[in-house]
């Protein structure tokens, strides 16, 4: 996972149309903006390298609007949403998901068998998420992907506070009821 | 101790989102009331699977196939000079289309009106209200008894004037695209969501329920995040926002500063906002600093200080001084209570 910092000045070279300014804004959003979209569309890697592009394709059109850095953060953030619901919204139009999608999980310095359950516990975690409907559950990637405020999900989900505090905790619910049996795994991996 | 159960605050609770005297009424409530006790093991748990996630590595093809990014290959600038000259036949066809009937914005519900073109006026009457699409950036409406012109929609900015009356506004583009302009001062979006009303005396009220609406005319922007009103006046510009939840006697205090020019009315009525602010009032004191005279400053800074202590930049010379980068660096500081 990338954690590159992405201050003003790096804004500004965007702005003035500096290629290596853009690379690095992607290089810090990237795997965030991917990681929504792939767990959002139950592992599709197609779907979520289309809204990936598409998010950054927006991002690189409309640069030159943005002040500072949290005005930026907040429209990316919307636009990941709306990217993901809007598909979502199509394609339910014309077909469902089917199955769920095989994916790779990044490598981490564990034991095999750590990395087993730490595996398991992610494919039952993403697959409960997939299960719920759409605005809870972008509401939860951005919680864990993003790390962002309720404000902040506010502002990208276009409700109040109060929305995103009732979607998360109906989201979280769904999850420890349908998990409970993995209570032991998430208290040992702590 | 709250007495009504707390269950639909508990995934905030658990994201630390409250303050630390809601925090300690619900860790008290928690500790007496075992369905709610057992409802946050609950959210505790969900809470827990879901931060396994892991952040996956996005594919290294997704950089090389974005097509809008400055440097490309020369493989790509082939396909990019193809991809501009249908765009250029396009955008002729459409400008072709515009000659004759004009950049518009989609209207519903309102009769005898389907489209509202640049320099046109839609006016609702008593019993009538208007649903209008702001190009492809968001939402509009115009509520009864209500008057506005488009002045412009272009890529760069969609403007409009709200005469007289109401209008609610919902945006998802980037901050900056849309503003309105009333008799006493432009609402410049920074994406969000608000309600902006006219009164027949070209003052207005602004409201805003989502992310930050910014007020301006002849000086420096005011800045009137979710939760807050602000008022304006014909003359006079934008006054000081405050929040919905201030107490009713800060609200009345900010509207007669803002509307009386005695020095000893506006400090007296200075003095309720002192007495009565909070730590959300730092929007208020902030926005109160450079309307004051230095006397008042003084006040307003050693409240301002007891709520949000400014960075060590800071200091109170330059404060009473209104030395600009030091009320910036204390504005950040400030904005946190909305970021």
């Amino acid at each position: 996972m990338t954690n590159l910092i992405i201050d003003d000045r790096t804004l500004e070279a965007c702005q003035r149309g500096d290629p290596e300014a853009y690379r690095l804004l992607f290089e810090a959003h990237k795997d965030r903006v991917y990681s929504i979209a792939l767990c959002f569309f139950d592992g599709d890697e197609a779907a979520a390298k289309d809204i990936t592009q598409e998010v950054f394709l927006k991002l690189m059109t409309f640069i030159s609007q943005f002040q500072n850095r949290s005005e930026f953060s907040t429209w990316l953030h919307r636009i990941v949403t709306n990217a993901c619901l809007d598909r979502k919204r199509a394609l339910r139009r014309f077909l469902s998901l089917g199955e769920p999608h095989e994916r790779t999980l990044p490598d981490r310095r564990m034991s095999q068998e750590d990395k087993y359950v730490q595996r398991e516990t992610e494919a039952s975690v993403r697959k409960v998420i997939a299960g719920m409907k759409p605005k809870l559950r972008i509401a939860i990637l951005l919680k864990y992907f993003d790390d962002l405020s309720y404000d902040e999900m506010a502002a990208a989900l276009g409700c109040s506070k109060g929305t995103v505090a009732s979607r998360l905790n109906r989201a979280h619910r769904i999850l420890a009821r349908k998990l409970s049996h993995l209570r032991d795994a998430v208290a040992a991996g702590e | 101790m709250f007495r009504k159960h707390v269950i639909r605050q508990l995934s905030a609770y658990y994201h630390q989102e409250f303050s630390a005297d809601e925090k300690l009424k619900i860790q008290a409530h928690l500790r007496t009331c075992s369905q709610c006790r057992t409802a946050y093991e609950e959210i505790r748990l969900g809470a827990r699977l879901a931060s396994v996630l892991q952040v996956s590595s996005a594919p290294e093809s997704i950089w090389t196939d974005v097509p809008a990014k400055p440097k490309i290959s020369r493989h790509w600038r082939w396909v990019g000079f193809a991809a501009l000259a249908t765009a250029a036949i396009l955008v002729a066809v459409v400008v072709r289309e515009d000659f004759y009937s004009g950049p518009s914005w989609e209207v519903t519900g309102l009769r005898g009106m389907s489209h509202l073109h640049v320099g046109e006026t839609l006016e609702t009457d008593t019993g009538s209200q208007a649903q209008i699409k702001i190009a492809n950036i968001g939402r509009l409406v115009v509520r009864p008894d209500s008057r506005i012109r488009l002045l412009a929609t272009q890529s760069s900015q969609h403007r409009i004037a709200l005469d007289r009356g109401k209008i609610e506004a919902q945006t998802w583009s980037p901050p900056r695209l849309f503003v309105v302009d009333t008799p006493s001062a432009s609402a410049i979006d920074l994406g969000c969501q608000y309600t902006l009303e006219v009164q027949e005396d070209g003052s207005s009220l602004l409201h805003v329920t989502l992310g930050l609406v910014a007020l301006e005319r002849d000086g420096p922007e005011t800045i009137v995040p979710a939760g807050a009103f602000c008022r304006t006046r014909k003359g006079a510009g934008p006054g000081t926002p405050y929040f919905e939840d201030a107490s009713t006697e800060l609200q009345a205090a900010v509207t007669r500063i803002d509307s009386v020019n005695d020095p000893g009315e506006r400090l007296q009525q200075l003095q309720i906002v002192i007495r009565e602010s909070h730590v959300r009032d730092a929007l208020t004191l902030w926005h109160l600093l450079p309307r004051m005279d230095a006397q008042a400053r003084g006040m307003i800074y050693d409240r301002l200080a007891q709520l949000l202590p400014p960075p060590p930049e800071v200091t109170r010379d330059g404060i009473l001084a209104l030395n600009p980068k030091m009320l910036d660096a204390w504005k950040k500081v400030v904005s946190q209570l909305w970021q």
